[in-house]
């Protein structure tokens, strides 16, 4: 059926060409270093951010609500008693200020809304801060006026938390999901950055071969599928090559990272954490973070990799017989919108399948093959899918892929002879059927 | 050496060759001709085993054409092309490889076409960098690289200047000396006329003509008056019964029609003009081509006409 001695000719020409380009190359080395920043910027800005006091004045006119305020943070809030509005406006036009809030008894009274005017730098946590401190300002001085007891100042100051546990078939499993839902979402873009990225790549070279006309030298020696097996397993493996690596690296980058940031942060850790200890000071550093770094099992690992090999394989079939009937990249964007949209499509679900990965809806798009890819790893890195749905929507993948290539090769063998005009879709159909 | 038994291609509705049938003997020069769309390149690309024909067989030394037969072969397809990325030196020995030889025997080979073409200065070089004539080289060399039985050229001279046409020539004459087998498809004439022994004449998808060039010509006899002249040869306009081939101010092709004899043409040539050579020959290819083709055509669209 195939000859291996030629696959294999076919498959290391096209996987040594691209694995030794410039472009292959440098994609592979600097993709860990961005993902490395995306992982240290945010530690670093929150570590490190510069304690830049932004003041501002405060406008008092009830005399009551500023030294609540100035009580709360003293660098950040002012009075300037002697300066009338204008003066103070003119301070923050020329940057001495930062901003300033007119408070009355309106304000106080909840009929008017304060207005911190300020001159736009500071962005949202400067913002919520002024915010935070008026709005305690006033709660504590309406509570005063009431004078309340303090056992509902108590209950006023109380804060209900949640945590949660995901009981499992086994026994109960301690985990927090909420930030396995980025996690899910990351996979997602991922799966669909990929299939485009390496379906592109098969699609790009089929056309290159057609349209250099080199195609009818090489299938004058080997079957047109055997060319386009060669071809989609040496993509293929240039994509696992890649992904192997970028796992390593990611992988020993968060293996070094308690290091690295205990090596930068070291003292402002163990100063904040009140001890030497490692793990309470890495316990620190996570409660710092705006988020948690998630725990990565090897189940997930395994099933990104399949689902990943097998999406590559259905779309790159699909891609290859489309390029099999274009002259140019840029003509036909009906037949290649085709392809794509099956990519397109569960993106759009990545959201109301991450915030329930259990529902119907998650369940059924999940098992739709050419969906599968995209949407079966969000599922599994947020919950914990049952086993025969992750076995049946991998035997449903499998089945399509081999109806796909099929197909495409059939129309792939007649495509890439046919020249002058691109095929229309209707072309493709009837190419399928001839002998 | 090639047989090809009532071999028939159609796509969907449209036939591309039916009922064709010729043999290529071995080590014969084998012309097919045809105008564009006659289905030479269907028919070419089914002994190459490129497709398979619906109906019909193609056998190449015996055994039908397959995956073996495929690297007897030597294709140079009409439309030309290679890898423009890849180093012209790789890309020679995986061309070969694919043909199924091994490494050693790909470089071997390759060193002696490199040299003979001087074209061994290249192999470092992106395909992409070399001249249209030096790309038409190295494709050249590709097709014959792993010393085929068979070479199969479409269109081999198109596009070259007359000196590569000439090396080209020699070394297909060459490999024919050597006992290869060469079957080239063309609508250049002359060529046919200087290189071939058999040909065979392709129109709307079937053969009608087939054979030894020199039979062709026998059978069909003399019918062509050759003049060289000075004067006024407006006279060979008023000649009834004749069709006029390769005329210039003091040349002409005359093909006799009808009962006109060759004596009719000389008395009414020296009563007019001072003739320099006169000379009465069998008809050249391009005349049987023509003459044939347009044949076949009227009796197509009568036969249809009828239907």
């Amino acid at each position: 059926m195939i000859d291996f001695n030629k696959f294999g000719i076919i498959f290391k020409r096209e996987y040594l060409t691209r694995v030794t380009s410039k472009a292959y190359i440098l994609t592979t080395l600097l993709a860990p270093l961005i993902f490395l920043g995306i992982f240290l910027i945010p530690i670093a800005v929150t570590l490190l951010s510069p304690d830049t006091q932004r003041v501002v004045a405060l406008v008092d006119e009830t005399e009551v609500i500023a030294p609540r305020m100035i009580e709360i943070n003293p660098n950040q809030f002012v009075v300037f008693p002697d300066l009338t509005l204008e003066e103070i406006r003119t301070k923050v036009t020329t940057g001495e200020l930062n901003g300033f809030v007119v408070i009355d008894e309106e304000v106080l009274d909840g009929t008017r809304t304060p207005e911190l005017i300020y001159g736009g730098t500071g962005g949202v946590g400067f913002v919520a801060d002024v915010r935070s401190a008026l709005r305690t300002s006033i709660r504590d001085e309406k509570l005063d006026r009431a004078e309340v007891t303090e056992e509902i100042r108590g209950i006023m100051a109380e804060r209900v938390s949640l945590t949660t546990r995901v009981l499992t078939e086994t026994g109960e499993e301690e985990q927090d999901t909420s930030a396995l839902f980025i996690v899910g979402i990351i996979l997602g873009m991922i799966m669909y950055t990929a299939m485009f990225v390496y379906g592109g790549i098969v699609m790009r070279g089929v056309i290159e071969e057609k349209t250099s006309r080199i195609v009818e030298v090489i299938v004058s020696s080997v079957r047109p599928f055997e060319l386009l097996m060669g071809k989609v397993m040496g993509v293929g493996a240039l994509a696992v090559t890649q992904f192997a690596f970028w796992i390593l690296a990611i992988a020993g980058i968060s293996a070094a990272s308690t290091p690295i940031l205990l090596y930068f942060f070291g003292s402002r850790v163990s100063e904040a954490a009140g001890s030497s200890d490692t793990q309470a000071a890495m316990a620190t550093i996570e409660s710092e973070l705006p988020f948690t770094i998630p725990e990565i099992g090897f189940g997930l690992i395994l099933g990104f990799i399949i689902f990943f090999v097998l999406g590559y394989l259905m779309y790159s079939a699909l891609f290859a017989a489309v390029g099999s009937a274009l002259e140019s990249e840029t003509e036909n964007q009906q037949l290649t919108l085709v392809v794509s949209l099956p990519i397109i499509i569960p993106i759009f679900f990545l959201s109301p399948v991450s915030t329930d990965p259990d529902s119907t809806l998650a369940f059924v798009l999940s098992m739709i093959p050419l969906f599968s890819p995209i949407i079966m790893p969000v599922r599994m890195a947020i919950m914990n899918v049952p086993l025969w749905e992750v076995a049946l929507a991998i035997t449903l993948m499998a089945a399509t892929f081999i109806a796909l290539i099929w197909l495409s090769a059939r129309i792939y063998r007649v495509g890439i002879l046919m020249y002058g005009k691109s095929a229309s879709l209707r072309e493709l159909a009837r190419w399928v059927r001839y002998s | 050496m090639i047989e090809v038994r009532n071999i028939a291609k159609r796509y969907g509705s449209f036939t591309a060759v039916e009922n064709v049938s010729f043999n290529v003997e071995k080590g014969r020069i084998f012309g097919v001709l045809g105008p564009n769309g006659a289905g030479k390149t269907t028919t070419i690309r089914m002994i190459n085993y490129i497709t398979v024909p619906d109906e019909g067989e193609v056998i190449i030394n015996g055994k039908p054409a397959g995956p073996e037969s495929q690297k007897m072969i030597g294709y140079l397809p009409e439309e030309r092309g290679l890898y423009k990325k890849m180093k012209v030196g790789e890309q020679l020995i995986y061309l070969a490889r694919l043909k199924g030889m091994s490494d050693y025997d790909a470089r071997k080979s390759l060193k002696y076409w490199l040299d003979r073409f001087k074209a061994s200065d290249w192999t470092k070089k992106k395909l992409g960098e070399l001249s249209k004539g030096q790309q038409q080289k190295i494709q050249f060399i590709s097709t014959i690289a792993h010393d085929p039985e068979i070479c199969i050229f479409d269109e081999p001279f198109s596009g070259l200047d007359p000196i590569n046409s000439e090396l080209l020539r020699e070394v297909i004459i060459e490999l024919n000396q050597k006992g290869k087998t060469i079957l080239f498809a063309t609508h250049r004439m002359e060529q046919v006329e200087q290189m071939c022994d058999d040909i065979c004449l392709f129109n709307q998808g079937n053969i009608i003509l087939t054979g030894p060039l020199g039979d062709i010509k026998r059978s069909l006899g003399k019918n062509t008056v050759k003049i060289e002249f000075s004067g006024d040869g407006s006279f060979i306009d008023r000649l009834d019964n004749v069709r006029i081939n390769n005329r210039s101010s003091n040349y002409a092709e005359i093909r006799l029609l009808d009962g006109v004899t060759e004596q009719d043409i000389l008395r009414e040539a020296i009563s007019h003009v001072d003739l320099t050579h006169f000379e009465f020959v069998q008809p050249s290819l391009n005349e049987i081509f023509i003459t044939t083709v347009n044949d076949a055509s009227a009796r197509k669209s009568i036969q249809e006409q009828i239907a």
